[in-house]
């Protein structure tokens, strides 16, 4: 196999994690808005933990052996949609990131509450169904699907 | 090398196969997730049980089907006559893949209809990882067209 073919299935790898990831979360993560239960939306937030690590790994590989392809297959790093496609990583990165944060608080909440009986609270409720953290995290999953609608578009290309 | 350049009628089909490949990947994912957590955690497997299935039936089926029809749209575009070999192991993983989706849907019902007890989700947990991996497979064939 060549380079470039090497190159594009590692590149390919990270997206399909980075993409995944962001599936594998938002599943739990809707998957929790529908419980009540403090143990059940604790135990549904750190399982999110395992999708994390698979965004993290997969915006290192795109990001990386994105950049070499870029320079393997003949484009400019000044191109308009290698320009949008950086940007747009960070934003979803970013967006992801700062939801990620406030569910992690959210989490410590329902942590406190399990421990404490394991009772229904209307705090918890509106923390685990709160607009701000479900509009970043899945705004995130947004800026990433049209993140891949660029690369494949390649728009002034 | 020069930039890589294909047909602009090529780019949509090709969109939404790669989308469904990717959400196949991660739902899928989800429900080995699921499978494993509900074997490590009993007292939650009801919950765990129900989220393998439900996630099955709204992500794996209809993303399968996606990914699928999108490949069948872009191969009349791209090879209207005779298929190369990487494309042969992509229709191998996707056809054969398929019928694992199934059984392990069936597996998944039956797991989610026990409340999460039973031997169903040491299976739902296996099935759904070798899916993962053969999905895995199917990504190198796809990327590096080896």
């Amino acid at each position: 196999m060549s380079t470039y073919q090497w190159l594009l299935f590692f590149h390919v790898t990270g997206a399909f994690l980075l993409l995944g990831g962001g599936v594998v979360a938002g599943a739990l993560n809707l998957a929790a808005v529908g419980r009540d239960r403090p143990s059940e939306i604790l135990l549904l937030f750190g399982l999110i933990r395992i999708a994390v690590g698979a965004i993290l790994l997969g915006t290192l590989l795109a990001f990386v052996f994105g950049l070499w392809l870029v320079h393997e297959a003949g484009y400019g790093y000044g191109d308009g949609w290698v320009i949008t496609a950086i940007v747009l990583l960070v934003l979803g990165n970013a967006l992801g990131g700062i939801g990620g944060r406030r569910d992690d608080r959210t989490a410590q909440l329902a942590r406190e509450y399990a421990a404490a009986g394991d009772a229904p609270s209307p705090e918890l409720r509106a923390r685990v169904r709160d607009p701000i953290s479900l509009a970043l995290s899945y705004g995130s999953g947004l800026v990433l699907v049209a993140l891949l609608a660029i690369m494949i578009w390649k728009p002034g290309a | 090398m020069l930039a890589v350049i294909r047909p602009d009628s090529w780019n949509l089909p090709l969109f939404l196969h790669v989308l469904g490949a990717v959400i196949l990947f991660g739902a899928t994912a989800t429900v080995a997730i699921a499978g494993f957590a509900g074997l490590r955690w009993k007292d939650h497997a009801p919950l765990l049980s129900r989220l393998a299935l439900r996630t099955w039936l709204l992500a794996v089926v209809p993303s399968w089907i996606l990914m699928r029809v999108a490949a069948e749209w872009i191969l009349g575009k791209e090879f209207p006559d005779k298929t190369p070999g990487w494309v042969d192991v992509g229709f191998t993983v996707s056809e054969g893949g398929g019928i694992l989706l199934l059984v392990l849907g069936a597996v998944a019902w039956r797991w989610a209809r026990r409340e999460g007890t039973g031997g169903a989700g040491t299976a739902v947990s296996w099935l759904a990882s070798i899916a993962v991996l053969a999905l895995g497979v199917a990504v190198f064939a796809m990327s590096a067209k080896p």
